[in-house]
């Protein structure tokens, strides 16, 4: 047999339509894919280098020692760009009798490698963008330390022995965010300067930063190379912003998923309308046999015609996905303010790949299956069907979606999760649809004509109807997953960044300000946290072991995170806080007199500090010894201040301390801290309102991407029921001609049809409902970690979608059976 | 072509069920056979088998120097290609393919470099040339059937086999099929062998073999 000939089949075929759907659903999958990539690649890499603002770089090296020149020999070598910081904390003073705590930067000339700085010149004004670092012999300071110093721009300050003259206010740097007890207010100098400054001595705390960007596989690879541990720490996004890690990392997640989801519906309609098409052609084979087509022939064939297919897909669905994506990033370019990186080819090979499995995996089997159609049933219909077995589909189906979604979301566990998922799915809804059509029955005995002839229809056709069920219920249940995910999603993000939570602290309140204080606040802000008292101290010992020795046994020498004996913020409060939960051991009454302490969970695990061990601080120089009452578990995530160390009230009562609070302040209102820090100079305000805002937006852009994936998956939904119905239109169109021609009016049809449809359609819901809520439950915990509840609503919701939605697409695809005259149905039907 | 001790037996949900049993035949090149019996008696089980489009149960069947009962599908097809040509009862044309493309389809399969020529040739021949770009089901059963004729002989067969060619029409329109298949039959010299329950065409065959209950009477 010919190419030409086989050509000549396959354009055939198409003139009559019946490759149209194969051909729509094939390109379908490819744009999904192709288009959902893309975009998801541009977004990601923009997302990628906005967060990166964070750190002023890609990644950088941290350390308490001094960065070995051979990190930087071995960056340059792998043509990363770099720039080195050192920030300590330090006193400026000036003409003497002036004093603060500052925090000091100094940068090198090359900083920020990422984001940008923003200077004024008059304290607490929006600044501009300032490429420029502090000259030699400049500095650079925070706003706030303009009235505490009682200075303005161009006044001279000392820093150690050094003197250095002010001149810009800095607004803003990228790399800000950290600990919040290191935001003293910023003094930004030149890295240069600081031997002059004399300040870096043994044991002077100073953390040593070497910033990095460029390629991503030449940093992995420097990160490779390079002897970290157990001195410098290799930080990223991840690390250093959990609260945007976090974001980053669920929204992949999503969009990870909603991509496998799509290109799992776009299989399943690739499949349907394959087995159509196969089941269209059994004649068609017969009859070629017949004529002498050996079943060699009848392979090559049809494996010709698919590829013909299946390349003209790829081709279509690469040049509709490329504009879709196109389309995509012009409406949301109000929206997404970043100029997105051209994309990677992953997403084009990904698409074309898609397209090509698909039709392999999909599709193939059944048109395979059709060179064993036997002669005889040119003779006798029952014959030379579709036999029995159809292993050979199920198992290149199940191999090509493993194969698929492996390589789309990297993940092996992912895609197990989702593949078990469906499995189970499919066996218990299986039952579930067939009892729901049994009961169907016993209903429809009793209604009307319409309702009879719908609900005999679907009895008759049960097998097939039990398969339809499964498949609309599952594309619905997928719908309402992404949609349950989706909305938990953007409600947990929204409460880990309320609108208006506190954006600025203050600390280092002394007692008899609070009342003063407090009083300035109510008056000027909207909102404000509690007071809560602040102490410093360190442990001494535990269970009378030093806490040198007692870290030695319980602690791993290069574990990162706190250490027992640097001084850190303790606190006591009689009552727990809301964001905290007790884990082990019991919180202590409001009334408690005895010395108790809590201690947060992770901080006591890393250190082996279990409840009822006995501490022995060291607070303000006096010796205290408290037992360990309860671990707490927090949400560090919240912009809350939080505390790993609680006491007991009765402990620490007599005990020198300061306090803190927090208040919410709108952008344009930033001119009273100007008027707060003047009538209270000793205080230390920390405006944490540019970072929340930084996350609030990458939050944002991540909530539109999320948004975005579910609509298109949505689109390969609705492929999915139009396939299917198409599929079974063949069984359907000779029904409702016969009872047509025995005199069932056009309205009669109609009305059976709806019924017929309406009642699949809240079948597919109810089924869709129970798969959902299971799955969704299931991926929550474990997945995106997060809490689990159930959705009522969702139960008559679904049902009543359900029913609508397949009723639309139901009848749209179907309006051919009723309009076609029936004589013209049963003629066709004869050939 | 000859059969010997041809018998088929299928499985029924009430046991096996013998549909033929122990049926010779010869039949000689350019011979004209009717095979007649009543309903159920096998003729198109029959039909099938010498045609090798189905296997016997037991018995052999040589068709033009092949023994097809030794054949496989594969080896079957090719045969079939080349010495047979069919016309049904339900003329079995492809819906998706006009007249002229139906026609053309034999010649196609073999690679014939005139499939198109020759396909006009005979449906000028059937008298449809002018319908030769109509769908079937713009045409009437009995002009289906003439392209199901044209379609046949396009195969340019040794043997044609016929199963109730004249079934689904009326009296002069089957006649009018009958013609066309003897006087094809005539030009091209090929074997016919038709099942019927027609007299008329049973008796214009060269031999009628009667059929009854899977036997030859
Ligand atoms: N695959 C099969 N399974 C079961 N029964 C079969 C099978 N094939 C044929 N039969 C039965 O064998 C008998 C002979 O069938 P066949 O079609 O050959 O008869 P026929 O002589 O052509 O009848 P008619 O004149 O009605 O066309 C019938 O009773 C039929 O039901
Ligand atoms: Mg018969």
């Amino acid at each position: 047999m010919k190419l030409a000939f086989v050509l000549r089949m396959a354009w055939r075929d198409w003139r009559s339509g019946e490759l149209g759907l194969l051909l729509i659903a094939l390109t379908v999958a490819v744009a999904t894919v192709t288009s959902i990539s893309l975009f998801v690649d541009r977004l990601q890499q923009a997302l990628v280098s906005e967060s990166a603002d964070f750190l002023a770089a890609d990644r950088r090296i941290s350390s308490t020692r001094a960065i070995p020149d051979g990190f930087r020999e071995e960056a340059a070598a792998r043509g990363l760009r770099q720039a080195d910081t050192m920030s300590f904390p330090s006193m400026v003073f000036v003409r003497d009798d002036t004093s603060q705590l500052v925090s000091v930067k100094a940068v090198s000339e090359q900083y920020p490698l990422r984001g940008v700085v923003r200077v004024t010149d008059e304290p607490f004004t929006a600044g501009e963008v300032t490429s420029d670092v502090p000259a030699r012999g400049q500095v650079w300071l925070d706003a706030r330390l303009f009235p505490a110093l009682g200075i303005a721009l161009g006044d001279e300050v000392e820093v150690g022995v050094a003197r250095f003259k002010v001149s810009k206010v800095v607004v803003q740097e990228p790399d800000r965010g950290g600990s919040m007890y290191d935001l003293g207010p910023r003094l930004l100098m030149n890295l240069a300067d600081v031997p002059s400054t004399e300040v870096v001595q043994p044991g002077s705390r100073i953390v040593y930063r070497l910033l990095l960007s460029g390629d991503a596989a030449a940093l992995e690879d420097l990160k490779g190379v390079l002897p970290l541990e157990p001195n410098y720490r290799w930080q990223g996004i991840r690390e250093s912003s959990p609260a945007i890690g976090d974001a980053l990392s669920r929204a992949e997640s999503f969009l990870l998923l909603g991509g496998l989801l799509g290109v799992l519906l776009a299989g399943v309609a690739v499949a349907l309308s394959a087995h159509r098409y196969a089941r269209r052609h059994y004649d068609h084979v017969g009859i070629l046999k017949t004529l002498g087509a050996t079943p060699t022939q009848i392979m090559y064939a049809y494996v010709a015609i698919l590829l013909v297919i299946g390349v003209s897909a790829v081709v279509l669905g690469l040049l509709i996905g490329a504009a879709l994506h196109v389309l995509i990033v012009l409406a949301l370019q109000s929206i997404i303010p970043v100029a997105l990186p051209m994309p990677s080819m992953r997403p084009v090979f990904l698409g074309a790949a898609t397209g090509l499995i698909c039709a392999l995996a999909f599709a193939l089997p059944p048109l395979l299956h059709l060179k064993n159609i036997s002669p005889m049933r040119v003779i006798r219909r029952d014959l030379g069907g579709a036999p029995r077995s159809q292993y050979m589909s199920y198992v290149a189906a199940l191999g090509g979606s493993l194969g698929l979604l492996i390589w789309y979301s990297g993940s092996l566990w992912l895609t197990a999760w989702t593949l078990v998922g469906t499995a189970a799915a499919l066996l218990i809804f299986g039952a579930l649809a067939k009892v729901l059509l049994r009961g169907g029955r016993v209903v429809g005995m009793q209604a009307g004509s319409g309702w009879r002839l719908a609900l005999a229809g679907l009895q008759r056709r049960s097998g097939e109807n039990t398969a339809q069920i499964l498949i609309f219920g599952l594309a619905i249940m997928l719908l309402l997953i992404l949609f349950l995910l989706r909305s938990s999603l953007l409600e947990e993000w929204r409460n880990e960044l309320p609108d208006n939570a506190p954006n600025h602290f203050i600390l280092n309140i002394v007692p008899e300000e609070v009342d003063a204080l407090t009083d300035m606040l109510e008056e000027s802000t909207e909102r404000r946290g509690d007071v809560v008292p602040m102490i410093r101290g360190r442990v001494l010992a535990v269970n009378g072991i030093g806490s040198r020795t007692w870290e030695q046994q319980h602690r791993g020498v290069d574990a990162p995170g706190p250490s027992l004996r640097s001084e850190r913020n303790l606190t006591w409060a009689a009552d727990l806080a809301e964001d905290n939960t007790v884990v082990d051991g019991s919180w202590w009454p409001a009334d408690e007199t005895r010395a108790l302490v809590s201690l947060e969970d992770e901080y006591a695990a890393e250190l082996g500090l279990s409840v009822g061990d006995t501490l022995s601080f060291d607070i303000a120089g006096r010796m205290v010894d408290v037992e360990v009452a309860s671990l707490r578990s927090l949400d560090w995530e919240s912009m809350r201040p939080n505390f790993f160390i609680i006491f007991s009230p009765a402990v620490l009562a007599d005990f020198p301390a300061t306090f803190m609070t927090s208040f919410y302040l709108p952008t344009d209102q930033k001119r009273f801290l100007n008027m707060l820090l003047s009538n209270f100079p000793t205080i230390t305000v920390i405006e944490v309102d540019a970072i929340i805002a930084q996350v609030q937006r990458i939050i944002d852009r991540v909530t539109q991407v999320v948004e975005l994936v579910l609509a298109l998956v949505v689109a390969s939904g609705c492929l999915v029921l139009i396939a299917s119905i198409q599929a079974s239109r063949d069984a359907r169109m000779g029904e409702h001609a016969l009872v047509r021609t025995l005199g069932g009016s056009r309205g009669l049809i109609r009305g059976s049809l709806l019924a017929e449809f309406g009642i699949l359609g809240i079948f597919a819901g109810v089924v869709a409902v129970v798969g959902a809520e299971i799955t969704v439950a299931i991926l929550q915990v474990q997945v995106f970690e997060l809490s689990f509840a159930l959705h009522p609503w969702l139960w008559v919701v679904g049902p009543l979608f359900g029913c609508v939605l397949i009723l639309l697409v139901g009848m749209f695809g179907t309006r051919a059976i009723v309009s076609t005259p029936p004589w013209a149905v049963l003629r066709e039907s004869e050939i | 072509m000859r059969a010997e001790q041809i018998a088929k037996v299928v499985p029924t949900a009430e046991g096996e069920l013998a549909i033929l049993a122990g049926i010779d035949l010869e039949i000689n090149a350019g011979e004209s056979v009717a095979v007649v019996g009543a309903s159920g008696s096998g003729k198109t089980t029959l039909l099938g088998i010498l045609a090798g489009l189905d296997q016997p149960t037991s018995g052999r069947v040589l068709l033009a120097d092949h023994q097809l009962t030794s054949l496989d599908e594969e080896e079957r097809a090719r045969v079939r290609g080349e010495h047979v040509g069919f016309v049904f009862q339900t003329f079995q044309l492809l819906g998706s393919l006009t007249a002229l493309e139906n026609v053309m389809l034999p010649g196609e399969l073999r690679g014939d470099a005139n499939a198109e020529k020759d396909a006009l040739e005979l449906l000028e021949k059937v008298g449809l040339s002018e319908r030769s770009r109509h769908y079937p089901r713009q045409l009437s059963g009995g002009e289906q059937q003439r392209v199901a004729v044209a379609r046949a002989f396009a195969s340019r067969p040794t043997v044609l086999f016929a199963d109730e060619p004249t079934g689904n029409l009326d009296t002069a329109t089957g006649q009018r099929i009958i013609e066309l298949l003897f006087d094809l039959n005539k030009e091209f010299a090929t074997t016919l062998v038709l099942v019927t329950h027609d007299d008329r065409l049973a008796q214009r065959c060269d031999r009628i073999v009667e059929i009854e209950a899977g036997r030859i009477v």
